[in-house]
């Protein structure tokens, strides 16, 4: 029987990803289906697919430049046809990277590269750095976020040595603020936007973690929620209310399996569908 | 004295980044019938003052050997060139002027050098402390430091040989550019030189 995406989620498996399982079970997580897609299968499979995700590792082992040689992989037109028809579109962290080189973040200007996922600038380190961190969700709606509060804080890991956001052209960002397109930015635990390391954990601008197209569908965020969609997945160190609610859980196997706070972004585009539907 | 320096360190065995680079070009940006080959540098341009350029040579040379930040002497070539006060000196087994990608190409060849760097200096501050905290009878006073992309492509002239590389390298938009993105990053031409068939040595 042909392979079908139906109303499922395709995670789009380029050569070098290491997250595309995890971000398979966190979508199934929330009951939507979802399926891998290899980068030279037949884009027209993702004809009829709910949504995408290019989710994290290493495509093309970051050669020349963190995402860049899979934003000009074939897949990229037919993603780039159901973006600009309003197909949910997530890119986690190297996947990001690739949204981010194809010009579908942020998006103004479609397929115009406006924004770069520049080398972390850190105190007294360089590199990869892989720490829990706290996001602060705002902005535009956003289908990705859309089960989120606005002024909502949310831990979620991030793990990446090119994940600051940035720019050279001061009309995109005040663009994209005047659009309110950066959803998701870097804050300590309390919500509070410190600019300063490790709480803007890569030196982004304006604290930046996720940026969504004006439109919505689109978002490329640098953390991973598919490392948080189970409470099995928090730290046993992070602070407030999730890491105690790990702490408590800790030694009940079935504890263990509720929902993590990365899960939200998931259930998001389950809501999306339902509210479609 | 103040002297110039250049280090360009390159792999032994095939570079992959380069290969990539390549069948990108080729294979998914239409540059077939432009490009003829690719190799890709390590690249330091160094202000140094000492007695003489033999001297700074010398000393940079000994440093770079021992620090794998530079060179490894097991998976990189090297060639450090130094000049100033009339004078030069050299070290290395690597023949800058002589390192062209292997291949069949026809037409006029150039070799366009493409220095790509960060823009505010990236790294630049710690080379030059790593150095100077060993550097005996030298003095590291500037910088800079990033990738050369050494691209052979077929051009009538080296004006349309710096055009078509320029095509190849700025990323500004998803089907246009590839080697570096300017929101981050800066390039300049170092070299552009012609070439033929002969002089293209390297694997």
């Amino acid at each position: 029987m042909a392979r079908s995406f139906i109303g499922k989620v395709a995670i789009i498996q380029f050569p070098g990803v290491n997250c595309e399982y995890e971000t398979v079970d966190a979508v199934r997580s929330v009951g939507l289906g979802a399926d891998l897609l290899r980068w030279n299968e037949d884009p027209a499979l993702l004809e009829d697919a709910l949504g995408v995700i290019v989710p994290g590792g290493f495509s093309y082992q970051d050669r020349i430049r963190a995402g860049v040689v899979s934003a000009k992989d074939h897949i990229m037109d037919k993603l780039s046809e159901l973006a600009a028809d309003g197909r949910p579109i997530l890119g986690i962290c190297n996947g990001a990277q690739v949204l981010v080189e194809s010009g579908f973040i942020p998006g103004i200007h479609w397929e115009r590269v406006d924004l770069a996922l520049a080398p972390n600038v850190m105190e007294d380190r360089e590199g990869y750095y892989c720490a829990w961190i706290h996001l602060l969700h705002g902005g535009t709606d956003c289908v990705w976020t859309s089960a989120i509060g606005n002024e909502e804080v949310v831990p979620v890991p991030i793990a990446h040595a090119e994940g600051r956001f940035t720019t050279d052209d001061v009309k995109v960002l005040e663009e994209m603020k005047k659009n309110r397109q950066i959803v998701l930015r870097y804050c300590t635990q309390a919500g509070r936007i410190d600019p300063s390391f490790p709480t803007n954990p890569n030196g982004s601008l304006e604290n930046m973690a996720g940026v969504c197209n004006r439109e919505g569908n689109v978002l490329a965020m640098m953390p991973h929620p598919e490392r948080a969609s189970w409470l099995r997945q928090v730290s046993e160190d992070l602070g407030g209310g999730w890491g105690m609610k790990r702490r408590k859980a800790g030694g009940d196997a079935g504890k263990m399996e509720a929902a993590g706070p990365g899960r939200i972004f998931f259930e998001s585009l389950k809501i999306w569908k339902e509210g479609g539907e | 004295m103040k002297t110039e320096a250049k280090l360009w360190v390159r792999l032994k065995v095939t570079d992959l980044v380069a290969q990539t680079a390549w069948m990108t070009l080729t294979d998914k940006m239409g540059f077939a019938g432009d490009l003829c080959g690719i190799l890709r540098y390590s690249y330091w341009a160094m202000e140094a003052e000492g007695e003489s350029a033999g001297a700074v040579c010398e000393a940079i040379d000994r440093e770079i050997r021992m620090d794998s930040a530079f060179t490894n002497q097991n998976k990189h070539f090297y060639s450090l060139a130094v000049s100033g006060g009339g004078d030069e000196a050299a070290s290395g087994d690597l023949r800058i002027d002589r390192d062209f990608p292997r291949g069949e190409c026809g037409g006029r060849i150039f070799a366009c050098d493409l220095f790509v760097s960060e823009q505010g200096g990236g790294k630049d501050g710690g080379y030059a402390s790593r150095l100077n905290t060993r550097l005996a009878g030298a003095k590291v006073t500037g910088i800079r430091s990033g990738e050369v992309w050494r691209i052979l492509v077929r051009a009538e002239d080296a004006e349309e040989a710096t055009r078509k590389v320029e095509e190849m390298a700025g990323t500004r938009s998803r089907k246009h550019g590839l080697l570096l993105n300017p929101h981050y990053q800066a390039f300049e031409f170092i070299g552009t030189t012609e070439i033929d068939g002969k002089q293209r040595s390297a694997p």
